[in-house]
């Protein structure tokens, strides 16, 4: 008697402590792999790797990148480009989800097809758009070098030249290549801001625009009144999804332009990359990194507060 | 008049909007489709100029099926097939297939099932049990969810540094599978939590009654259930590993331990010109994904909205 509620009690002990042994594997491992290093690159980022050993430089590292005009331009690059992938990404996911949500025939398969392109590997996607460029041999360079169609030489999308800026020294209008790279970025963010736009389209009672429409409201308006501002949550979120990936993905600026022609495509991530590795300053591009880390901390904690986290933790 | 006018209008209106819907798909196609064409010239056709979009031009008519001039050379110089004694006869002795696929295989396959296995873990957790701080750690993995490789991997790269060399036994490939790891798990969490939710606690109480062991409640009960959300995961972290290039590129010192991303990247290096070869290994590279999506399409849906969107 005494020894079964021994191991009563002693099972009972075991299972209160059991969540906390279930979930301590998945904080360690996310301990040793995000916050230490996050951590590490602040400290970094006070540093910098000199013959003799890191040697502590205080904000240098901040003023040292400020101070290039390469780092401004990029940062004109990114905006372009965050401005150009966005826009047309939600434009495009917004009238697709609008299209699927019909409920057509084909719709699973028509989502289907068009998630083809998110699941190749950003680099990889880069390397398909490069080859049909490349200069005289890619199969649109062909159609896109006709004089007649861009006067006076034809345009080489991979090799021309930066338009001379609107204003002061800001990158825009963007280069042939800056849009290409936005025109395949958006290519591979499309279906996935397609499937959230519909899942949130999806969630609209159809009472509430059926409604609408017996009163009179033409498409336009209930767009405009209804549907719009019932999904508005769910764009920001698309929208923060597509800053973020749009500001740290690299791959496809690496496989498609190299951050060329010139600098006409080299966006703050590819700063990043080519000030550690090609110039090995790592002190700098650690403050670099610290600097993208704390607008993508805000763009994680508006889309926390849109997603409700409080009621999803219930 | 008006009960006559609407079917006709909607027949109309679905009309148009499978046409529009077609039109994007086949924008959408169109550079897989190009790719694919490219991947099956000949060395002759792909640096002609000005470039032809299909190999099949004979000097009299601009298109004639007949004459096509279609060619594997592509395929071939990536696999790069060599008799030996093999089961099969031959082996492929191209770089991709004998170090960079058999690399991916590895840490797609071991990081898959060690996320499987610790986001079943803690969403069975998160999921089943109320306990102090959960609320805030869940949110803080949540946080953790949206951060992406690019500012961590300096850090990464500089313990990398670090612990090579130290006494410290250290292992490249344990590394990078440690770093993918922590990179996938975050998401998975959610994922697996939301699958749980799913599936109903009475199941696993009517199995406590019946005598069985929590444990063996989970086992024999609750794991069953949640086989296809914890398919699904496998599945997402597989396809995540094999198309992630940066810390597969950065993180691992040596060329002959890089994943199959840093194989196609050196690839357009040594073969700039030769078009066809390198469609030819982004087919075969991108091929086994789709075919993993098309036939899991739906866990791959399920598991993206559960992660993502669910406000």
């Amino acid at each position: 008697m005494a020894q079964t509620l021994r191991r009563r009690k002693k099972s009972s002990r075991t299972y209160k402590w059991l969540p906390f042994w279930l979930i301590a594997p998945t904080i360690v491992v996310l301990l040793i792999v995000q916050v230490y290093p996050a951590l590490y690159t602040v400290w970094l980022s006070a540093h910098e790797r000199e013959p003799q050993g890191w040697v502590a430089v205080g904000f240098d590292n901040f003023r040292r990148i400020f101070g290039t005009s390469l780092f401004r331009e990029s940062v004109g690059h990114t905006v372009v480009f965050l401005i150009g992938y966005v826009v047309i990404t939600l434009i495009l996911g917004y009238v697709v989800a609008q299209i699927l949500s019909r409920k057509l025939l084909l719709s699973g398969f028509y989502l289907t097809l068009l998630f083809i392109p998110w699941i190749l590997a950003d680099i990889l996607a880069g390397i398909v758009f490069r080859l049909l460029v490349i200069p005289d041999y890619g199969v649109l360079s062909g159609i896109l070098g006709d004089p007649n169609l861009f006067p006076p030489r034809g345009l080489s999308i991979l090799t021309a030249s930066r338009p001379s800026p609107w204003i002061g020294e800001f990158p825009f209008p963007p280069s042939p290549a800056m849009i290409y790279l936005i025109l395949a970025a958006a290519w591979r963010g499309l279906p996935f801001i397609t499937l959230l736009l519909l899942a949130a389209l999806q969630t609209i009672p159809s009472e509430v625009t059926e409604s609408a429409r017996i009163d009179g409201a033409d498409g336009w308006k209930i767009t405009r009144h209804i549907t719009v501002p019932l999904i508005l949550p769910t764009m920001v979120v698309a929208l923060f999804s597509l800053m973020l990936g749009g500001m740290n993905g690299v791959g496809m600026v690496f496989s498609l332009t190299g951050g060329g022609p010139g600098t006409t495509t080299h966006v703050l991530s590819y700063h990043l990359y080519t000030l550690g590795w090609t110039r090995l300053r790592f002190g700098q591009a650690a403050a670099l990194a610290l600097m993208i880390a704390v607008v993508n901390w805000l763009l994680i904690a508006g889309t926390m507060r849109l997603t409700r986290v409080d009621e999803r933790t219930a | 008049m008006a009960r006559l006018r609407s079917p006709s209008r909607k027949t109309w209106s679905s009309l148009l909007f499978n046409g529009i819907m077609i039109l994007i798909l086949l924008v959408a196609m169109a550079p897989i489709a190009l790719t694919v064409v490219i991947s099956f010239k000949d060395q002759q056709d792909t640096i002609r100029k000005p470039p032809v979009l299909f190999p099949c031009d004979t000097a009299t008519d601009p298109f004639d099926w007949g004459a096509c001039r279609w060619a594997v050379e592509g395929y071939e110089r990536v696999l790069a097939p060599e008799p030996s004694d093999s089961l099969l006869g031959f082996r492929l002795a191209g770089k991709m297939f004998r170090i960079y696929i058999p690399n991916t295989l590895l840490y797609a396959s071991v990081t898959a099932v060690g996320v499987t296995i610790l986001a079943g873990m803690s969403g069975f957790a998160f999921s089943r049990y109320r306990f102090r701080g959960r609320g805030l750690l869940m949110a803080a993995i949540l946080a953790i969810t949206g951060v992406p490789l690019l500012t961590n991997i300096l850090a990464l790269y500089q313990m990398g540094v670090i612990l090579r060399k130290s006494p410290f036994p250290f292992n490249d490939r344990v590394f990078l599978i440690v770093v993918y790891l922590g990179f996938f798990l975050p998401l998975s969490v959610w994922i697996a939590k939301g699958f749980f939710d799913t599936i109903p606690r009475d199941l696993e109480e009517a199995a406590l009654i019946d005598g069985a062991s929590p444990i063996g409640a989970l086992r024999h009960v609750t794991m069953p259930a949640a086989l296809p959300g914890l398919t699904a995961i496998f599945l997402l972290t597989f396809v995540n590993v094999w198309n992630e290039f940066l810390a597969g590129y950065l993180l691992v010192s040596r060329n002959e331990l890089k994943p199959v991303m840093f194989g196609l990247y050196d690839f357009l290096g040594a073969n700039i010109i030769n078009l066809q070869v390198i469609a030819a290994a982004c087919i075969l590279l991108a091929l086994p994904m789709v075919v993993i999506f098309l036939f899991a399409r739906r866990a791959f849906f399920m598991a993206m909205v559960e992660g993502a969107v669910k406000g």
